[in-house]
This record gives structure tokens, C-alpha cells and sequence, in this order.
């Protein structure tokens, strides 16, 4: 009797076990699909250029207030209100997803002709130098437009806390999730089965190469900066509902996401997604155990991955030919 | 002759006014303002401090100022860091001239730059930033410069702790706080209280403060039998740990500190839920009317005006440095400083002020000037009371 409550009571803590590692495995892969996208951005322009953007992170600011304030007007609200739940409709947040790929878009291509292109090729790194210059002029700008205070962005899918044996998931941790992976898909079909895809992988081989082919080198690698931008702008308007549009709230974002990026190769989108996924659940599974070693444990990894596998879990290993 | 003299009154007449004009210039009193404004997330409770110190100017000035003088207000923004803090106050102190300080909003900045109108004199008055030490640093000096006129970290803890101790059944009540300063500041002060009860802690848990997910926490807490958890965070951290809470359908009594009277934290939690926390606050809008008009001032200039207290903080620190000018019946610092510790009967938003400072207390506001508040369909925040608050006594009160 007494061994049978005992054993009562071991089952139940058992599966108040299980029920908290499923919830940290989702939210894990919610948070590991926002690193996925913007860890996506970073391999897209390296590929073309050898370069990315250290900005991502403002990017992502960007996205998060321009899908705001476009929820804000098409609300009729103005720039700058409060959004209250009932304003966030599934069809006013589809049209700030236009909106933010749009503008964001568009920021890519400013950063491109702005900050990076002049500085392509030439052997410095001022690139670096010229893309956080340039995500800090975003962030500034946001600074004077939007204020300093968090704004709070509803879901579309409202806030009733869905239940799965136990453990509870908000509604807009599980659209994150279908959201990225379809992106992610949609991308990876792109890639290799697409003549734009092709055209991508082609300048990333070789340039000279590809402009023997008859592509058009520039323009791809434009539309480079272009996806690249508008998948951190999209990773901002997918997370700001969990987090809140923040000014503050792209730098550990893409520290995260690049981190993911080398984690599972830099010159690999599949590398760059594993590794985002990785990441996310990692930091979930790690704060089950010690909330405060969650950030420790995530650059430990990078390094040990970079000590065994220089080149990321995914990555194609550079042999230099004597 | 009649004519003349007319004239020559004119003239007498014209030229004293010019020239009081001008001596009214020369002795304009002027009060510094130095706070974050822009730059962090404290930025909000900088702005609402700001324009409350404005308004209490406006209506120092109305009343035909301190001393006979005018007042001018000084305001400079610190951007959230210590070193553009500790230039302001050089430069407000140097270059300005000002008679007094209000300011600043972090806790960090205060301490970077305390020493400064210690040496020089000049008395302070701290409006928000809530850091036990702030006032203590230099309690030990013959004359100590810094005031305040804010929520103390301690003394939020013991109303709380207080109230923790009554209301949990199992007397298992846990702590989750925030993994910056304030938060594990919070989370030492909260246990140390406990302790005065005779209470330890079943859990205690950290968050970072940008965490979206604390579940696994959260889990822990409640494996530990907790039916009370103290919440040591900002706004925007302690919504995130109601909305976990709900997540793993876990529902304990919740308390936590000012920094949830953000409007930010019902608009993250939604309604229902933000009115599952207790906090601490002291004052809120609805408190009289006094405070909802200066709220609506407030407004004009910051229409999203988020924590209100800061506002009305700023606006009674003003007002009791304007009393102790008023007292010493001069701007010197050193006899402000004293006056400070002297002045009775000023007419606040938050309370009267019957002697509010001595030579050994710096403090403006304690534990018995707050009560517990609680968020009210996601727009005001009222006081809050059952059978527990009640029965709190001041001796309940340990700190």
C-alpha cells in the first residue's frame, strides 16, 4: 500500500518531468527557429560577398517597429500608439509581414550600396567596421522615431494559453515555428531547385565564373542583402509579440544567431539552421537544469565546435592546395 | 511742476523695474535635473520624473517662487550611463551654478557620482533610483548632502515579505528574481527578510532579463511546494514570469515590486492575468486628485506616461527643497542640507511631509507610506485589500 503510493508519487514527479523537458524542448525550438532566420541572413550574403552584416541585430529592431507601426495604421492609430489586442487581426499582420519584408528589404539595399560594397574585395575588414556603424545609425534613428520604451505587440493569434498534455504553449511560439520552417523550406527549394537559386550558388562559387555564364553578378548579389535583411526584419516581427518591440532587443538576438551560424557553418544554410535549432534548444534544455549557465553554456559549445570542427558542423572544409 | 514731478515718477518708477527685472534676473534660482531620458529602459521613469520637476516650477514659480525668486530648472540627460552622469553633475554644479540636484534614475549612476555634490555641497534629492545605498554612503559625515524621495529596495522587500508570511498556508513561499544587480540585490534583501520572520526560502530562482521562457524556473518552484513567489524584476521581466506561470497552469499567490506599475507589464500580460500580482507602490493615480492632475500634466508632454510614482516623486522632492530654501532663508547648501533635515507640513502628491528627513534618516518615504496595490482592467492600478493586508502591524513591518 504504502510502496504503492511511493511508487504513485515517483510516477508523478516523473512526468512533471517530462511535461517541463517537452515545454522547455518547444520553447527551445520557438526561440531556435528566430536564430534559424537571421543565422539564415548571415550565410546568404557571406556566400555572395564574404561578407555579412553585423547590424543583422538592428535589422531585426527594424522589422519589429515597422510591423508595429503598420499594425498601428492600418489600424488607424497613427505611428505611434498602443496596440491593443483586438487591433492585431490575422490579415493586418500578414500585410505588416509585406510591409516589413518590403522596407526592410529595401534597408538591405541601402546597407549594400552604403556599407558594404565600397569596401568588398579590398583586403581590410572596414565592412565590419561600416555594418555596425550602419545597424547603430538604424538603431538611433528607431531611438528618435519610436522612444525608449518597450512596445507591446499582440499576438494575432491571441493569448489563450494552448494546452498539450500539461504542458501549456502560447500561440504565437507555435506560428514562430510553422512560420520559420516554412520560410526555411521555401528557401532551401529556392536555392537548389530555382534558376534564381542557381544564379545564387553559382556567384557564391565563383564570380568570375558566373559572369561568363551571363549572370548578372550585381544584381544578385543585391538580392543577396535583400533576403538577408528581410529574414532578420521577419525574425523581429515574428519574435516582438513574445518579447515586445524593444530598441534594445537585436544584439543578443544576432549574437545568438551568428553564434548559431558558426556553430553549424557559416558557408552552409542547412549548417546555419541546425546550428540555430541547436542553439535554441540547447539554452532551453541548459535552463532546466541552471537557469544561469544557459549563456556560458552556449559559447562553450561554439567553442569546442570550433576547436574539433573549425569550419561548423555542416561546413565544407577548406583545403588549402600547396 | 505737477507735470514734472509726474514724469520724474515715471521715469523713478520705469528705472526700478528695469532694474529689478534685471536683479531678478541675476538671482534666479536654479535647480539641476539629471537623468536617464533617453538611452535605457529606466529612460521612462527619467521622462515622467522630468516633467513632474517641471510642473513643480511652474507652480513654485506661480506662487512667486522661493525666497521672492524665480525658479529655473536645469535639465540634463545622463543617458543611462555613469560617466555622462558624473559630466552633468560636474557641469550643473561648475558651470550652471545650480543650488540643487534632482536626480538620477539608476541606481548605478548615483553611485558613480555621489562624492561630487558631497564635496561641493550641493544638496540632492534622488527621486527614483531605489538602491539601499544611496543615502547611506555618507551618513557618517558631519552634514550628508543626499536625500531621497523614492521606493527603497528594502523597504518594498519587508511590506511584501509582511504580507507573504501572512497569506501562505504552507509557509513555503519562494523568490525568482532577475539576474541583473537589482534583481539579485532583491533577491538578498527578500531573503534576509524572510529570515527576520523565521522563514527560509523553499526555491530561489534567476531569470535573465530578456528571458521570454521561464518555465523550467517556474517548474522548480512549484516541485518545492511554493504557494507564495516573490517576484524580483522590471516590468517587462515580471510579465514574462506571470505569463509562464499560466503557461504551466500554476497559480501562487504573486507579489512584486514598483517597477510592475509600468503600463508595459498589463499590455504584455493581458488583462486577466496582470491582475494576478500584488505589488508595491507608493502612490498611484487614483490615490486624490492632487495626483491625477499632475498625472494629466504629466501627460501633455509624455502621453504614454508609464510609472506614475517617479512622477510624483520627482514633483514632492521639488517642493520640499523649495520648503527647506524657504526655512534657511537662503540657497547655501550646506544650510538647505540642514534645513532639509528640519522641514515640516509640505504639502506633497504622496503624502504630507511632517519632518521627513533627521540628521540620521535620509530617507523621504518608508515601508508605512506604501501599501499594496493591484492592477485594474489593464488601465489603473488601485490598492489592494483583503484580510491579510489588514492584519499587517507595523511590527509585521521587519527590516
Amino acid at each position: 500500500m504504502r510502496r504503492a503510493g511511493l511508487r504513485g508519487e515517483i510516477s508523478r514527479a516523473s512526468e512533471v518531468r517530462v511535461i517541463a523537458i517537452l515545454q522547455a524542448i518547444f520553447s527551445g525550438l520557438a526561440l531556435g527557429s528566430i536564430y534559424a532566420l537571421v543565422a539564415l541572413g548571415f550565410n546568404i550574403t557571406y556566400n555572395t560577398t564574404k561578407t555579412f552584416n553585423f547590424g543583422q541585430g538592428e535589422f531585426l529592431v527594424a522589422g519589429a517597429f515597422v510591423a508595429v507601426s503598420g499594425l498601428l495604421l492600418f489600424s488607424g492609430k497613427g505611428l505611434t500608439g498602443n496596440l491593443s489586442p483586438e487591433d492585431v487581426t490575422i490579415s493586418r499582420y500578414l500585410l505588416a509581414m509585406v510591409l516589413t519584408i518590403v522596407v526592410v528589404g529595401l534597408l538591405g539595399v541601402v546597407l549594400y550600396y552604403a556599407a558594404v560594397r565600397p569596401f568588398v574585395g579590398a583586403t581590410s575588414l572596414s565592412w565590419v567596421l561600416s555594418t555596425i556603424g550602419f545597424g547603430i545609425i538604424i538603431q538611433n534613428s528607431a531611438l528618435t522615431i519610436w522612444g525608449p520604451s518597450a512596445m507591446v505587440m499582440p499576438s494575432p493569434l491571441g493569448r489563450e494559453v494552448i494546452r498539450v498534455g500539461g504542458a501549456g504553449f502560447l500561440p504565437q511560439e507555435v506560428l514562430v515555428l510553422v512560420i520559420s520552417i516554412l520560410i526555411i523550406l521555401c528557401l532551401d527549394w529556392v536555392m537548389r531547385r530555382t534558376k534564381i537559386g542557381k544564379a545564387l550558388r553559382a556567384v557564391a562559387q565563383s564570380k568570375n565564373a558566373a559572369v561568363l555564364m551571363g549572370i548578372n553578378v550585381s544584381a544578385v548579389i543585391v538580392l543577396a542583402f535583400v533576403v538577408s535583411s528581410s529574414l532578420a526584419g521577419l525574425a523581429g516581427l515574428l519574435i516582438a509579440p513574445i518579447t515586445t518591440a524593444s530598441v534594445f532587443m537585436g544584439l543578443s538576438l544576432a549574437l545568438k544567431a551568428f553564434a548559431a551560424a558558426i556553430v553549424g557553418g557559416l558557408d552552409n544554410p542547412r549548417g546555419c539552421i541546425l546550428g540555430g535549432f541547436l542553439l535554441g534548444l540547447l539554452e532551453a534544455l541548459i535552463g532546466l537544469w541552471h537557469a544561469e549557465l544557459r549563456e556560458i553554456s552556449v559559447f562553450l559549445m561554439i567553442i569546442i565546435v570550433l576547436v574539433v570542427r573549425p569550419q561548423g558542423l555542416l561546413g565544407q572544409r577548406i583545403v588549402e592546395k600547396v | 511742476m505737477f507735470k514734472k514731478s509726474m514724469l520724474a515718477r515715471i521715469v523713478a518708477v520705469a528705472a526700478f523695474a528695469t532694474l529689478s527685472i534685471g536683479a531678478a534676473q541675476a538671482q534666479d534660482i536654479k535647480i539641476g535635473y539629471n537623468a536617464d531620458q533617453s538611452a535605457s529602459g529606466v529612460a521612462e521613469l527619467g521622462i515622467s520624473g522630468r516633467w513632474a520637476f517641471e510642473a513643480a516650477i511652474e507652480d513654485i514659480n506661480k506662487k512667486g517662487g522661493i525666497l521672492g525668486r524665480k525658479v529655473v530648472g536645469v535639465v540634463r540627460d545622463d543617458l543611462g550611463a555613469p560617466p555622462k552622469s558624473i559630466q552633468n553633475m560636474t557641469e550643473l554644479i561648475d558651470s550652471e551654478k545650480v543650488s540643487a540636484v534632482i536626480g538620477p534614475a539608476n541606481s548605478g549612476n548615483a553611485l558613480a557620482w555621489l562624492h561630487i555634490p558631497q564635496n561641493k555641497k550641493i544638496p540632492v534629492i534622488v527621486p527614483i533610483a531605489t538602491g539601499s545605498d544611496i543615502t547611506l554612503r555618507y551618513a557618517k559625515e558631519p552634514q550628508n548632502y543626499i536625500f531621497r524621495v523614492s521606493m527603497v529596495d528594502r523597504e518594498q522587500v519587508a511590506l511584501l515579505v509582511a504580507y507573504a508570511v501572512k497569506a501562505s498556508k504552507s509557509q513555503k513561499i519562494a523568490i525568482i528574481g532577475d539576474s541583473t544587480g537589482y534583481g539579485q540585490g532583491g533577491i538578498k534583501d527578500t531573503t534576509e527578510i524572510l529570515k527576520l520572520h523565521g522563514v527560509t526560502p523553499v526555491a530561489v530562482e534567476k531569470f535573465g532579463s530578456k528571458d521570454t521562457d521561464m518555465t523550467s524556473q517556474l517548474n522548480k518552484i512549484r516541485d518545492a511546494g511554493a504557494d507564495t513567489v516573490i517576484i524580483y524584476g522590471i516590468a517587462d521581466g515580471t510579465a514574462q514570469v506571470l505569463r509562464s506561470m499560466e503557461k504551466i497552469n500554476y497559480t501562487p499567490v504573486t507579489l512584486g515590486t514598483w517597477g510592475s506599475l509600468s503600463s508595459l507589464f498589463p499590455r504584455m500580460t493581458g488583462t486577466k492575468l496582470s491582475e494576478q500580482l500584488i505589488l508595491a507602490a507608493s502612490t498611484t493615480e487614483d490615490s486624490n486628485p492632487q495626483a491625477k492632475m499632475l498625472a494629466d500634466r504629466v501627460r501633455t508632454h509624455f502621453p504614454t506616461l508609464t510609472t506614475f510614482p517617479c512622477a510624483a516623486q520627482s514633483y514632492d522632492s521639488v517642493m520640499l527643497l523649495a520648503a527647506a530654501m524657504e526655512l534657511a532663508g537662503t540657497t547655501d547648501g550646506p544650510k538647505v542640507a540642514e534645513a532639509l533635515e528640519k522641514v515640516s507640513g509640505v504639502q506633497g502628491i504622496i503624502k504630507t511631509y511632517d519632518k521627513p528627513f533627521s540628521k540620521t534618516n535620509h530617507e523621504g518615504l518608508s515601508v508605512s507610506d506604501f501599501y499594496l496595490a493591484k492592477w485594474k482592467d489593464g488601465k489603473t492600478v488601485v490598492r489592494y485589500e483583503d484580510e491579510f493586508t489588514r492584519s499587517i502591524t507595523a511590527a509585521d513591518l521587519k527590516r
